[in-house]
């Protein structure tokens, strides 16, 4: 459902303004907290804390778009929606899932 | 230069808005990744613009927005508030909470410099504002007392010309004002009344620029007819200054018609008795009579302290209203003081 990143570095410059400065911080800063952000999710989601899991899949939908993925956003959505409203119990792979985008976006982005 | 406070619990926004933020230029950021560490920086500090994120874990956009404008002064600050674009719903109850405007994530530098920076113009136009008014109240400050001082100036210098007809002098007109004074303060008066029994007491005899020289100058006793033209100056004196719109001036009428009355009604011109007598004329019929029994005068010695003590003793409830009396002799250190720093040789001015 989800389709391979591509990345866009002009989409994203353009949106930082043209800056280069920023867009190479955003990127070392994505890759220093990539792993930090999966192993968040994943430690939220066996506490079946639905709160944090909303809260830490609201934060990569942003990092997501940041870098102009908007399949992997949509991806990081649904499962914010879904804790929002409590529903943990079908979001394993969904989860998984995501955390692959994470890291095949983190490839690509150089990491 | 602005101060922008960024508040955002994800490191990468954080840095990302500092960034844009000094792009704007003439911006000093400050960071937080924690909102209530946000809001006590707030309750010493000003910022001058406000971006907070929406999603945070200890306190959301929202709450956080209300109780900043809870703060005191912080209900202009403009406040923009960081979404994502599905929160539809966040951004009405935003809006209603207190935010100016929004950001969407993810963030775009060119509507977040757009944004940015009418939310900065609109915070230097409300400080043009607030300068301007504090600016125009200090301006209004010291204009009216500048009018004030040379009110009193003016007030003074005519009373002066009124006594350069006198063997009279400056310096009396100082003693016995700053006599009057010390009576009011020992009758606890209050500070504004002291002030303005100071400032009225000089005008006492400004009528007797209506009396002619041959009476006013006149270096014998003056006969009875003679006497009666000379006690028209509480009259005229009430006549010059009565009406005015200045409440010196006002007082200074009072005093002019009142300060020859008696405590026993055997004074003039209306031979009022005790509390029929204004105030201010009581105090300064004191003053007035003790500078004048111990000042020096071509016709007369200087009478000796002790013996001008004593006639103001006797005349207690005759010429002296009691507690005026009772003023006097209480504050006599401060007398003594004035007595030593207006001298009659050196007359200042003003």
């Amino acid at each position: 459902m989800v389709g391979t990143f591509v990345l866009d570095r002009d989409s994203i410059l353009e949106r930082l303004g043209g800056d280069a400065e920023i867009y190479e911080m955003m990127v070392a800063m994505f890759l220093d907290d990539v792993d930090n952000n999966c192993s968040a999710l994943s430690a939220a989601f066996a506490a079946g804390d639905a709160k944090v899991v909303q809260r830490e899949a609201h934060t990569i939908k942003g990092l997501l778009a940041t870098f102009s993925d908007e399949d992997g956003a949509n991806a990081a959505m649904m499962i914010e929606s879904a804790a929002k409203s409590g529903q943990l119990a079908n979001l394993a792979a969904a989860i998984g899932d995501l955390q692959s985008r994470l890291h095949e976006v983190a490839a690509a982005l150089g990491g | 230069m602005h101060t922008v406070l960024i508040i955002d619990d994800s490191d990468i926004n954080l840095t990302l808005i500092k960034a844009l933020v000094l792009k704007l230029g003439e911006c000093t950021p400050v960071l937080f990744d924690n909102p209530l560490a946000a809001l006590e920086w707030c309750r010493t500090s000003e910022p001058d613009l406000v971006i907070v994120d929406y999603m945070m874990p200890e306190m959301d956009g929202l709450r956080f927005i209300s109780a900043f404008r809870a703060l005191h002064g912080r209900d202009e600050i403009p406040v923009l508030m960081i979404t994502a674009n599905d929160q539809k719903d966040v951004r009405y109850d935003a809006l209603l909470g207190g935010a100016n405007d929004f950001l969407t994530k993810p963030i775009d530098r060119i509507e977040f410099s757009a944004r940015a920076r009418n939310m900065l113009s609109l915070r230097t136009g409300q400080k043009f504002l607030a300068d301007r008014a504090e600016h125009l109240a200090v301006l209004v400050n010291e204009r009216t007392r500048e009018i004030r001082d040379r009110e009193k100036e003016l007030i003074f210098r005519m009373s002066r010309a009124a006594e350069f007809r006198d063997p009279e002098t400056g310096a009396h007109i100082q003693r016995m004002a700053h006599y009057s004074q010390i009576i009011a303060r020992g009758l606890d008066l209050g500070p504004a009344m002291e002030q303005l029994v100071l400032e009225a007491a000089p005008m006492h005899d400004v009528g007797k620029i209506g009396i002619p020289d041959y009476i006013l100058l006149k270096p014998g006793k003056l006969t009875p007819e003679e006497f009666e033209v000379m006690k028209g100056h509480a009259r005229i004196g009430h006549e010059l200054l009565k009406d005015s719109g200045s409440e010196i001036l006002r007082a200074g009428a009072e005093v002019a018609i009142s300060h020859h009355e008696k405590y026993d009604g055997s004074g003039y011109p209306f031979g009022l008795k005790g509390n029929q007598i204004p105030q201010l004329g009581r105090i300064v019929a004191v003053a007035d009579v003790f500078d004048a029994l111990t000042s020096e005068r071509p016709y007369k010695r200087a009478w000796s302290l002790d013996d001008a003590c004593r006639f103001l003793e006797e005349g207690r409830g005759k010429h002296f209203d009691p507690l005026c009396i009772e003023a006097f002799l209480a504050g006599w250190e401060n007398i003594l003081e004035i007595r030593q720093r207006f001298r009659d040789e050196d007359v200042p001015l003003i």
